[in-house]
């Protein structure tokens, strides 16, 4: 690990899909105990890139880094064991399995450090997560939306990763829950190592808890900047956002 | 009544391999999309190793295991050498690759042992009288090995980390990814799997069946019409499939003619794909991808 050096770097990335070029030479940096907030409009290139970065789609040009470390077109499965974890957009829990088997898998990657391990990581995602605890036993598929996503948010912590990728947490949520999920990411932050990547439509919700914030446009690099920044920033007002958007202070 | 005990408890037997062979169809297809057309051919070779095994002095049970190991290993390997490095292929290049290794294994069956039928003793000789009801004690062996396999299944699925991270690729392939689960090792877990379910399925109904070259089809048209009722996606809608269709078929040929029996899976299995193509125990509504 290079110290001082950035968790992620996303160097001149480009990356796409069949003949479809979606992002274009991206370069971002995220250091330990960051959150970086990732706005930007409906099919600007946000999902792409983080499926980019937990390797579920190779990159057709650029380099992905994990704390200096060069992690370009491993694999999603072995980049789990290496510390990114990744909470794809949907959730995506286990439907058919418990509560508490998704926290297992969550700790797949890491199954041979035993099974203390793992019940200390339980604990520790129960403390952030109160309602799973009491939902262990029922199955993933029956919970509520904003349950599907605390167990997704503490699946990928299962794995005790270095960088966390959330791919619109708050989608399709009440605004209650998205507080309550919102709170806990600043706690994760707040531990100080942990670097979260957080990708939001809700770019309010994103901006009020982000230490620096992105915005990407059709797969470019447009803004980057402190929350205040962008918030004040016309573009930023008046394209994502959008209506009822009132400044803090009112 | 006491012909129609008879005519279930054989189609129970019957039922159960098929349902065997049918778990093997789901294993593969649920977690890679593939239907593997030699699936009946892993009873056949089976069934041909166990028949050399003993005759070439090996005791029945000791055949009988090793003939489920070296199918084991043979569907992971041909999971290995032929069907991963076409990883990504659309699913007429998967059904090409698996009649091409199901033709290949009836070819060499039928160079190896020629063609003319054999069969594994039956386990214990004689019949079983139970309260009237004429059992052949194979029928119980059939059902037996079948209750054993499905039992050790259910336990590796639902109570060991590889058997979860097994269904979890089968449930969310990309979310069974990002948590470490790698899918090219869970798809030869799942022809492993299909190998074990095929290989017990041809080794046990031997005694009934007989081996020959061209049995695989007989009992991989019967597995998969099993699996297609819980749409290729459910074990115990497998089994439970494969009981109903021995069932059926006896009871059509006990109480109609014994000419329509084969017919009867062929009649499930258009009625099935006309009106209940998730299956009549599947699931409707299929989950999510991304
Ligand atoms: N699997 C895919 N195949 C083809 N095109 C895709 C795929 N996923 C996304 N796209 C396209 O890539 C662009 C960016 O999508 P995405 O990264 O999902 O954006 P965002 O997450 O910012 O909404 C969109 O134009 C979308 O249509
Ligand atoms: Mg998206």
């Amino acid at each position: 690990m290079t110290a001082g050096g950035p968790r992620l770097a996303v160097e001149g990335v480009s990356a796409g899909y069949d003949r479809i070029t979606v992002l274009h030479d991206l370069t971002l940096a995220v250091a330990p105990g960051e959150l970086l907030a990732v706005v930007g409009a409906n099919g600007a290139g946000k999902t792409t890139m983080l499926r980019v970065v937990s390797g579920l789609l190779p990159a057709r040009a650029g380099r992905v880094r994990l704390d200096g470390e060069d992690v370009t077109g491993r694999p999603a499965e072995r980049l789990a064991g290496a510390g990114i974890a990744h909470v794809p957009e949907n959730r995506l829990v286990f439907p058919g399995m418990s509560v508490a088997d998704n926290l297992t898998l969550g700790a797949y990657s890491r199954r041979r450090a035993g099974r203390t391990a793992a019940d200390e990581d339980r604990a520790i995602v129960w403390d952030l997560f109160p309602r799973l605890r009491d939902r262990a036993l029922q199955s993933a598929g029956t919970l509520s939306g904003g349950e599907q996503q605390m167990l997704a948010i503490a699946r990928g912590l299962m794995a005790r990763p270095r960088l966390l990728l959330l791919d619109e947490p708050s989608l399709g949520l009440a605004p209650k829950l998205v507080t309550e999920i919102f709170s806990v990411l600043g706690r994760l932050r707040d531990r100080g190592d942990l670097a979260v990547v957080l990708v939001e439509q809700n770019a309010r919700a994103a901006l009020r808890i982000a230490d620096r914030a992105v915005v990407l446009d059709r797969g470019r690099l447009l803004l980057e900047g402190t929350p205040d920044e962008l918030l004040t920033d016309p573009r930023v007002q008046a394209a994502y956002l959008g209506r009822g958007y009132t400044p803090a202070t009112t | 009544m006491i012909d129609l005990l008879q005519l279930v408890v054989a189609g129970l037997s019957t039922g159960a391999a098929y349902g065997l062979v049918g778990v093997g169809f789901v294993a593969i297809h649920s977690v890679t999309g593939i239907i593997n057309l030699a699936q009946g051919e892993f009873a056949m070779v089976a069934g041909f190793v166990a028949i050399a095994l003993l005759g070439a002095g090996f005791p029945l049970a000791a055949a009988a295991v090793a003939a489920v190991v070296t199918v084991a290993v043979l569907a992971g390997v041909i999971e290995r050498v032929a069907v991963a490095p076409a990883a990504g292929s659309s699913a007429v290049v998967y059904i090409m690759l698996t009649l091409g290794v199901s033709t290949t294994l009836k070819a060499t069956a039928l160079l190896v042992a020629g063609p003319q039928p054999r069969a594994l003793p039956a386990f214990t000789p004689g019949v079983l009288d139970l309260g009237g009801v004429q059992v052949r004690p194979q029928d119980l062996w059939i059902l037996v090995a079948t209750v054993i396999a499905a039992a050790a299944l259910y336990v590796f699925l639902e109570r060991t980390t590889t058997g979860r991270a097994f269904r979890a690729c089968a449930e969310q392939p990309v979310a069974a990814r990002l948590v470490g689960i790698s899918p090219s090792r869970m798809s030869t877990l799942s022809w492993v799997l299909a190998g074990i379910v095929g290989a017990v399925a041809g080794v046990v109904s031997s005694p009934v069946f007989q081996t020959d070259w061209n049995i695989g089809l007989f009992l991989g048209l019967k597995g998969f019409v099993a699996a297609s009722m819980g749409g290729l996606a459910s074990i115990p809608a497998a089994i439970l499939g494969g009981l109903l269709l021995g069932v059926v078929e006896r009871l059509v040929a006990g109480y109609i003619s014994s000419g329509l029996q084969d017919a009867v899976a062929f009649f499930l299995l258009i009625i099935l794909l006309v009106a209940r193509p998730s299956g009549v125990f599947g699931r409707t509504g299929a989950v999510a991808r991304v």
